[in-house]
């Protein structure tokens, strides 16, 4: 169990070593990453595998016990979720070598490889993490990882979206620093399981102010309106493999966090009417954003910044039902919403761009890519029977079944929310999708038809392809993803199973 | 111009700004802060330099003093990590990037990738034995001249993280400070070359 649950931490970083060990030959330097990360997607599955029923994996690092040595934890969220970004991590890297064969990117492999593969350790530790302060090492080596990915083929446009992103990176590590700082002088240990015990204890107003503070500083990296504006600014002008990656997982780590903090540490607080509020304020102002933008990809960060706030509805609930359909919904979105990144990233080739001024006609230029854009959109858009259809049938369950006169505004609101994509999601459509090819368009896709790089090319379309086929296997396993869920739902509001695990053994 | 002739080397132009490391890899071990080679930049401070070479044995030396007794006391391989690449980077402010790039046993990239996979090895090895990630295992044992001596497993842990700060250290100053520099250098050859012999030979690319 030690080996198991130390393979997505340790093996990410020794891929990393040697991709700069191997940073003079690209295929090797291809080769070793993506069997690095094939081996992080097996493990996750054996992680996933052994905890499905709801057991929790521990692991003391340094043969230290708990509330001392650094704790390693998976139960069945973690687990769910170190698979799925795992799998979308693999086939971002495989899209990222296509576009690395075929010519077609500027990015520096030498460099992208050895970070990409650090990002995956900093993800992979903070779904892991056992206590705060593993959490907040796992989310810096994410986000220095991104400091430096997202300025990969520099222009000046990507020096100032990087410059915001690390100024709000940075200020959202600074309150997580200093919440910490605050639970360890309440509580006198930073082991979340501990922490939680401890916290019982603590006056409510206490717990209160340091839920609120934990929910803004994951808030900020979540990008929950108000502190969302970074996002549609920064991860759009990024390549298309980095805002993929971006886009899919690092919303949902900080996601993964909120859900952690508050089910486990303030478990019998209320600020649940002031995340009903931040839910209906994401959910509306978010997809209000992508109905007036004009570039494919503002659009899709603009709808990605709404939907989370779908996932803080289902949290504020604080059932059972609710959090099973956010933990759905979190799958459902990592894999989909990489897949739009990517099918844009497609589409760049032919027009350069992702405007929709200048782009008309792109089913008659690229039926399969149309294909493409159109199964996951209608997903993202939560029309049955794809996946994100389930996942908002779900949510809004739950929601009714709560009740309550706040639940049932955000419930409307979350309706509409969905309608309001639908209708982005086919603006897209019409005016890019529909409509005669732009000469240039079919000029570009002839000269890419003789180009010397189809072979490139092939494994981009295969790959995409692969994401779209994960976005419909989502749909399909519905049953037992929603099983596995309700089951990581009961360990997270019970607790106590997480709590004993972690301190077996602790004096 | 005279740095180029004394260095025996014509400066490699192309090879700044599309991802290749400063030049000079492999420029001599032998003599180092030599007098006779004048900095690209700026003046010399003969005070900084003999102050450099008298410092940074004694810098290295402490640094693996903080390497090695950090396992019980301060010190470790994050801060002995730290003090070693201040010695390279001392060597880099009193004598250029030349000095910088011929005093780097392999390249910053090599380091960083050495101690990554050092780290690694020694957290997952317990794995094998049956114990814990990371857990440490330690003898003590007497030597002729030392004494008693502490040998703890996770020194080899402490010297990948040693390997990994210089590293990084080092590519930093390299990407930073070093290439700039070559670019200025660079602009300053472009310009003399131009002013000497005008359109002639050449201007401006």
């Amino acid at each position: 169990m030690n080996l198991m649950i130390a393979v997505p931490f340790v093996v990410p970083l020794l891929g990393a070593a040697l991709a700069l060990l191997l940073r003079r030959s690209p295929r090797a330097q291809r080769v070793s990453s993506a069997v690095t990360l094939a081996v992080v997607v097996a493990g996750a599955t054996l992680l996933l595998d052994t905890t499905a029923g709801g057991a929790v994996a521990v692991t003391q690092a340094g043969g230290w016990d708990a509330p001392l040595g650094i704790t390693l934890v998976v139960d069945p969220l973690s687990a769910l979720l170190l698979l799925v970004s795992s799998v979308v991590l693999l086939l971002v890297l495989l899209y990222a070598v296509g576009q690395d064969i075929s010519g077609l990117s500027r990015a520096m492999p030498q460099v992208f490889h050895p970070i990409y593969l650090v990002l995956t350790a900093g993800v992979c530790l903070s779904f892991m993490a056992g206590d705060l302060f593993n959490l907040f090492v796992g989310f810096e080596i994410m986000l220095t990882a991104s400091y430096a990915l997202i300025t990969q083929a520099l222009t000046r446009e990507r020096v100032r979206a990087s410059m915001i992103y690390t100024v709000v990176s940075l200020t959202s590590s600074i309150l997580f620093l200093t919440g910490i700082a605050l639970v360890y002088a309440l509580t006198g240990t930073v082991n979340l399981a501990d922490v939680a015990e401890k916290l019982g204890g603590a006056p409510p107003e206490l717990r209160a102010v340091l839920a609120l503070l934990f929910l803004v500083v994951f808030g900020i990296k979540a990008a929950i309106v108000p502190m969302h504006f970074w996002l549609p600014d920064s991860y759009p002008v990024a390549i298309t493999r980095i805002s993929a990656i971006f886009a899919a997982l690092l919303t949902k780590v900080a996601v993964y966090a909120i859900i952690r903090t508050q089910t486990l540490l303030f478990a019998g607080d209320d600020i649940s009417s002031v995340m009903l509020w931040i839910a209906i304020a994401t959910m509306v102002v978010g997809i209000l954003g992508a109905l007036v933008q004009d570039d494919i990809n503002r659009i899709m960060s603009f709808v990605l910044v709404s939907h989370i706030g779908f996932m803080i509805f289902g949290l504020a609930l604080n059932t059972v039902a609710g959090i099973a359909g956010v933990l759905y919904y979190l799958v459902h979105h990592i894999v989909v919403q990489a897949t739009m990144f990517l099918v844009n990233g497609l589409v760049r080739q032919y027009v350069g761009h992702t405007s929709l001024r200048s782009i008309r006609g792109l089913t008659a230029v690229s039926p399969v890519l149309a294909l493409f854009f159109f199964l996951p959109a209608l997903s993202l858009a939560g029309m049955p029977p794809m996946s994100g259809f389930v996942a908002k049938v779900a949510l809004f369950e739950a929601g009714a079944q709560a009740g309550g006169w706040l639940v049932w505004t955000a419930l409307v609101a979350g309706v509409l929310t969905s309608l309001l994509t639908l209708m982005a999601i086919f603006r897209v459509w019409v005016r890019a999708f529909w409509g005669t090819p732009l000469p240039d368009m079919l000029e570009a896709r002839a000269e890419l038809r003789r180009g010397p790089d189809v072979a490139g090319r092939r494994v981009m379309a295969v790959t995409t392809g692969a994401m779209v086929g994960a976005g419909i296997a989502v749909t399909v396993g519905a049953g037992p993803l929603l099983e596995i869920a309700f089951t990581a739902a009961e360990d997270l509001l019970d607790g106590d199973a997480y709590i004993e695990a972690v301190m077996e053994g602790a004096t | 111009m005279s740095t180029r002739e004394e260095n025996g080397r014509e400066p490699q132009r192309g090879a700044v700004g599309d991802g290749a490391p400063p030049e000079g890899w492999e420029a001599p071990r032998e003599r180092w802060l030599s007098t006779v080679v004048r900095p690209a930049f700026g003046p010399r401070s003969v005070l900084l330099e003999v102050a450099t070479r008298l410092l940074i044995p004694t810098i290295l030396v402490f640094s693996v003093f903080l390497l090695v007794s950090g396992h019980d006391q301060p010190g470790g391989g994050f801060a002995g990590g730290l003090v070693a690449s201040l010695a390279y980077v001392l060597r880099y402010v009193a004598g250029g990037r030349r000095e910088l790039a011929a005093g780097m046993p392999m390249r910053p990239e090599a380091l960083l990738a050495l101690g990554l996979l050092v780290a690694c090895a020694t957290a997952v090895a317990p794995l094998l034995f049956g114990a814990s990630v990371l857990e440490a295992a330690s003898v003590t044992v007497t030597l002729p001249v030392f004494g008693k001596v502490k040998f703890a497993s996770f020194l080899l842990f402490e010297t990948g993280v040693f390997l990994i700060v210089v590293g990084l250290v080092l590519s930093v100053v390299s990407a930073l400070g070093a290439r700039m520099e070559a670019e200025e250098e660079e602009v300053r050859i472009v310009r003399a070359r131009t002013t000497r012999f005008g359109r002639m030979r050449g201007g401006p690319r």
